[in-house]
């Protein structure tokens, strides 16, 4: 276990600068800092002794709270980037946009048609959109924003569902936009729509009533009023014979991951 | 450090010869398939052996409090043995907001708790949620593999509950367990009305994965996105519905009514210091987990406020906690690069079929054990039978055969299934598809917590819980896909047991925080020392020179 | 959400979304957005007649909405970048023709090519800015079908191909603004226009000439001032109605929007042209429509469901249907 910590002692805690081997430069808001080489944006602005209050969430890349807005030495680009996914550069400039200014209209996803009306019905800035791929450009995520807002311009659900999915919200396209639109909030309601343009599958609306009818109540009972050693035999029993997990041709679990039936 | 390193294709040359011994025996590890699953008995074995709960020095006895005596990992009885960050005398107790429920924690469970406690009656301006961070910051939106519901003819609830039954080692509360998997289709059916987006196959069914310790497929996906997408419509719901909601405003102290009842909360707003107090005729905990506390030194897929703050306030307020003596830690927590070490590789690329395969470019476990066998074998591996890599930084890890999924599943698979993952491997060079990728386990998942009955409520009248915060309904190991499940049952829950509770009741006469008092004195008898505080809040990661030089001038 | 391939996480190159292999007689074909949407007839007929013709219209991959007018606002060189955007679209096919279906984005990507075209310097500004595209090279041309159909498929071959004459069918072919003017763009006389009246008799209908067959219908006018779309509605309805017409044809789901919004509110309105019959619903066809319907397309890919006022009473009286 010891070792365990020790490997990991960097990660846990504060970068130690003995371990350091390689140095660079980074500009947080203008100040200069001497940062270790090899580390994320979020981990150096830590180095360097901020702690984080706004903009830091997941620090995995899924909530876009570290939306980063910087320059490249020598470079007149704009870039963007999530701070805790992004390792930094030496001369790189960089500011955190923790918060986008965006309220979000209030609905009834129940009262509203699964179709495209409502987006330009709350959203009515999409039509402004001039094609400039400015969002686009700016997506952490590489997601092809323009597209989805465009699809969302012509009413097409299903493709603003399939090209906005793995958005994190985390606001810089909408920052940047120069029709001003919030591509995210209106991404988010297509969604929602579009799903309720999907019905629920049959299997799960059998099973819903089947549960509410009580038909597993006298299994339950049983169950419940198993001892340990009862379950732990039922449980054995279970999956070996029927699941197929000790059984020694496991490849037909994973194959097809269906499993035998 | 990587500048003295080639990378090719972003692993230091020196991986690569592990790398070609892994697509060496890939073809013929397709053909036989992984080792068997272990029995009972070999996983008990293997637990005892290598898993962080058994090693010793972990963990000791709780000094004071409800759990007297019990258990706990040190990082843990650090906090639960410790003295409030307020000092309760010197606060004046002037009621600023005042609710019918006051949720805390805005990760799925707490949304959750919100709305349904609106479905029950509770106007939403009698709803207040705060939260630490932003509404959304959570484990729950870095959920990945999946939400389990036995959905399918070939399933049922009680198969799922066995399966749960057998993971936790016959230590969940049986109750509680029923509640989580019967009510697991009515929840699947609800998120999919609200517009929820789970993968479906092209009959519209859902495509439902095996994960760890489940003998039916049942985990229900959103690619790899699950948790982010559950939490975001119901977010987008919860916001269309007129709540309060306070956000980068932690609670710091519950406080209570003279009869020991929880009557609200002290909320500090992290970004100008200044304090709240709110008065609730019920308060619900969904503050999640403990991750950053990062017990035995280990790495963490948790976001930035997992740090047992929840756990602390309940326990100072007399609740009864269980199972904190079991810690998960996920199997396959990234190895390398560097800047990723300790974030999550969820469980689905195992289900997938990618296998656990050592240096040598063998798979030496089966790989959909339950996550603690799964976690001590790969521990074993590295440490004991030494068949691992080591990473330029000293990092020991095993290789998560990714291609295999492409060539079980179809060319694309990965970038359809796994974007988040594909996305994130792309951004340090490394191209999953074609090469393996090294893991090693990382804290995961607090398995107990505050007791809780089906319904959310807790031994402390006025106090109810939902989530992660939650001990019981896993046991002592939960298992993949039951976690966001368990926040959006028991938020569910929690939130009708709580606006039950308010109905026709009055508000809290005074609000106290008295019941620190009798806590403090028995920490103070148990000899705890004064500088230790508690809530964390957040964890500190700041470079140690700067910390030197601190000086604290405003 | 059905299992299916989402797009590459790399950043999208030009044309890698479903970009059709374009074949001798495909032609590249910008939709624009109403066609998706509420004039989804328009489309569904023009594809089915194009297909008794010989031709396929495949969709330019990744296009996106022209801008309309506000496209072609001069002093605002950015908002030239929506309608530029697809001509690169339509180069990188290794193409040089585009074929639209509405007048409305038949006018402006054609007059916004002119305009990008006619000064080098505005050329390089757009491409500059557009670092994320092949550059535009010019020399795409914007195509009507209208001017296709005439041009190169000629109406001669079409009447060959009618499966089903319109019987003498009263038609009133209305033209509005977008297709003939300004000048550099219109792809007929502007005052006197007769490239809908060769088809519609190609297809043996009988063309009702009346005078306001090129006024326009009030266009957007319909949101701010819509007292203003009703008046020009009413005049150009209840002309056409007097001159003996039984369908009014046109090629703008706008032009559409407004002859039908406002030929009922237009009841009781005193107008130039009075007569009885102006509070008579006429139904308004797009010309695929009735070229589809000629050339013996069947019945259920001829969009009559979008359409406000049922034509096929009319249609199933003259055994057209």
């Amino acid at each position: 276990m010891d070792r365990i910590k020790e490997a990991n002692r960097a990660v846990t805690t504060g970068i130690d600068d003995s371990a350091v081997k390689h140095w660079v430069t980074v500009y947080i808001m203008g100040k200069g800092y001497r940062v270790p080489a090899d580390i994320t944006i979020m981990q150096a602005m830590e180095y360097a002794g901020y702690r984080f209050v706004r903009g830091a969430g997941c620090r995995a890349g899924f909530c876009g709270a570290c939306a980063t807005v910087y320059r490249t030495a020598g470079d007149w680009r704009l870039k963007t980037a999530l701070a805790c996914q992004t390792r930094v550069e030496d001369g790189m400039f960089l500011v955190q946009i923790p918060f986008t200014p965006a309220e979000k209209p209030a609905y009834d996803i129940e009262e509203e048609p699964a179709d495209g009306t409502p987006l330009l019905k709350y959203f009515p800035e999409v039509a402004r959109c001039v094609a400039c791929n400015t969002c686009t450009k700016a997506c952490p995520q590489d997601l092809e924003v323009m597209d989805y807002i465009q699809a969302a311009l012509r009413g097409d659900l299903a493709a603003v569902a399939e090209l906005s999915f793995d958005c994190i919200q985390c606001g810089l396209c909408a920052m940047r936009c120069p029709a001003e639109i919030t591509h995210y909030h209106v991404a988010q309601l297509a969604r929602r729509l579009y799903g309720r343009t999907l019905p629920v599958p049959k299997h799960v609306l059998d099973r819903v009533e089947e549960i509410e009818s009580g038909k597993y109540e006298d299994e339950f009972e049983k169950l419940l009023s198993m001892s340990r050693e009862e379950l732990e035999e039922l449980y054995r029993k279970e999956q070996r014979e029927k699941g197929g997990l000790n059984s020694r041709d496991a490849s037909r679990v994973t194959r097809n991951g269906q499993g035998e039936r | 450090m990587a500048e003295e390193l080639k990378l090719v294709r972003g692993y230091p040359e020196y991986m690569r010869k592990s790398i070609e011994r892994v697509e060496a025996s890939r073809p013929r590890r397709l053909e036989e398939g992984p080792p068997p699953g272990m029995s009972l008995e070999e996983r008990e074995e293997l637990l005892k052996k290598y898993h962080p709960d058994y090693a010793p020095g972990g963990k000791r006895p709780l000094v004071a409090g409800p759990n007297k005596g019990e258990v706990a990992p040190n990082e843990v009885a650090d906090l639960l043995e410790a003295y409030p960050l307020l000092e309760p005398g010197e606060l004046e107790l002037k009621v600023d907001f005042d609710v019918d429920i006051l949720i805390l924690g805005g990760g799925l469970a707490g949304t959750m708790a919100a709305i349904w406690a609106h479905e029950q009656g509770v106007p939403p301006d009698r709803i207040l949620l705060a939260t630490k961070l932003r509404h959304g910051d959570s484990n729950s939106i870095m959920a990945q593999g999946g939400t389990q519901a036995a959905d399918k003819p070939y399933d049922s609830p009680t198969i799922h509950f066995l399966d749960a039954m057998g993971g936790g080692h016959f230590t969940n509360k049986p109750d509680v367990l029923k509640a989580l998997v019967e009510d697991a289709p009515f929840i699947v059916k609800w998120l999919t009305e609200l517009g929820c987006l789970f993968d479906r196959d092209e009959n519209g069914e859902f495509v439902e994965e095996w994960g760890g310790g489940t003998s039916r497929p049942r985990m229900h996906a959103a690619r790899d996105y699950t948790g982010m997408e559950e939490l975001r419509v119901i977010r987008d719901e919860f916001r269309s519905r007129g709540f309060g909601l306070l956000e980068f405003y932690p609670a710091v102290e519950l406080l209570t009514d003279p009869k020991g009842r929880v009557a609200g909360a002290v909320l500090w707003n992290m970004e100008t210091d200044e304090y709240k107090v709110v008065r609730a005729k019920a308060v619900v905990l969904a503050t999640g987990g403990f991750g950053r506390l990062h017990i035995r030194g280990f790495p963490t897929t948790n976001h930035y406020g997992a740090t047992a703050d929840g756990l602390v306030l309940a326990y100072r307020a007399g609740a009864l906690l269980r199972d904190l003596d079991t810690v998960q830690y996920h199997p396959t927590g990234a190895a390398y690069p560097q800047q990723i070490v300790g974030l999550l590789i969820t469980e689905k690329v195992r289900g997938l079929g990618a296998q656990v395969v050592n240096r040598d470019g063998e798979a030496f476990v089966f790989p959909l054990e339950p996550r603690d066998v799964e976690a001590a074998a790969i521990i074993r591996e590295c440490y004991d039978r030494e068949n691992c890599l080591v990473t330029p930084t000293g990092l020991r890890g095993v290789w998560l055969d990714s291609p295999m999924i492409e060539e079980i599943h179809g060319e694309g698979t990965i970038e359809r299934r796994l974007p988040a993952m594909f996305r994130m491997y792309q951004r340090f060079g490394i191209d999953m598809r074609r090469d393996p990728i090294l893991v090693f386990p990382t804290l995961h998942y607090q398995n107990g917590g505050v007791e809780t009955d089906p319904w959310g409520r807790t031994n402390v009248e006025g106090l109810f819980v939902a989530g992660e915060v939650t001990g019981g309904v896993h046991g002592k190991n939960r298992l993949m896909g039951n976690s966001t499940l368990d926040c959006l049952v028991f938020g569910r829950r929690a939130g009708i047991a709580a606006a039950e509770y308010v109905k026709g009741k009055k508000a809290p006469q005074t609000v106290t925080l008295d019941h620190l008092k009798g806590f403090v004195e028995e920490l103070r008898a148990a000899g705890v020392p004064e500088e230790r505080r508690s809530p964390m809040l957040l964890p500190d990661y700041r470079g140690k020179r700067v910390l030197a030089r601190m000086i604290d001038l405003l | 959400m059905s299992d299916k391939a989402v797009p590459s996480s790399a950043k999208a190159s030009a044309a890698h979304h479903n970009a059709s292999r374009v074949t001798r007689h495909a032609l590249p074909y910008f939709p624009g957005c109403a066609l998706k949407d509420q004039a989804r007839g328009f489309e569904d007929s023009a594809r089915a007649a194009m297909a008794a013709l010989g031709y396929e219209l495949a969709e330019l991959p990744r296009w996106n909405c022209c801008g309309t007018v506000y496209s072609l606002a001069t002093d605002d060189l950015m908002r030239h970048l929506g309608p530029v955007r697809n001509l690169v679209r339509v180069q990188d096919l290794g193409e040089t023709r585009l074929v639209t279906l509405c007048a409305m984005c038949y006018n402006t990507l054609a007059r916004s090519s002119r305009f990008v075209g006619a000064d080098p310097e505005r050329l390089e500004r757009i491409n500059a800015f557009m670092d994320d595209e092949a550059d535009y090279r010019g020399g795409v041309e914007v195509v009507h079908l209208l001017e296709l159909l005439r041009d190169e498929v000629t109406f001669e071959a079409i009447e060959a191909k009618v499966e089903r004459p319109l019987d003498g069918l009263k038609v009133a072919p209305y033209y509005g603004c977008m297709l003939l003017r300004p000048r550099e763009v219109g792809i007929d006389d502007p005052d006197s226009p007769g490239v809908l009246e060769a088809l519609l008799s190609a297809l043996g209908a009988e063309p009702v000439d009346f005078p306001q067959k090129a006024e326009c219908c009030g266009a957007y006018q319909t949101v701010s001032s819509p007292e203003i779309a009703r008046a020009r509605v009413g005049e150009i309805v209840s002309a056409a109605r007097w001159a003996g017409a039984e369908l009014i044809a046109t090629s703008c789901p706008l032009c559409t929007y407004n002859l039908e919004h406002h030929q009922v509110e237009r009841e009781e309105r005193e107008t130039r042209h009075a007569s009885p019959v102006t509070r008579h619903e006429i139904p308004i066809l797009y010309f695929t429509q009735l070229l589809a319907l000629a050339l013996g397309v069947s019945e259920d890919k001829l969009g009559f469901a979008g359409l406000k006022f049922d034509p096929r009473p009319l249609l199933s009286d003259r055994e057209l249907v």
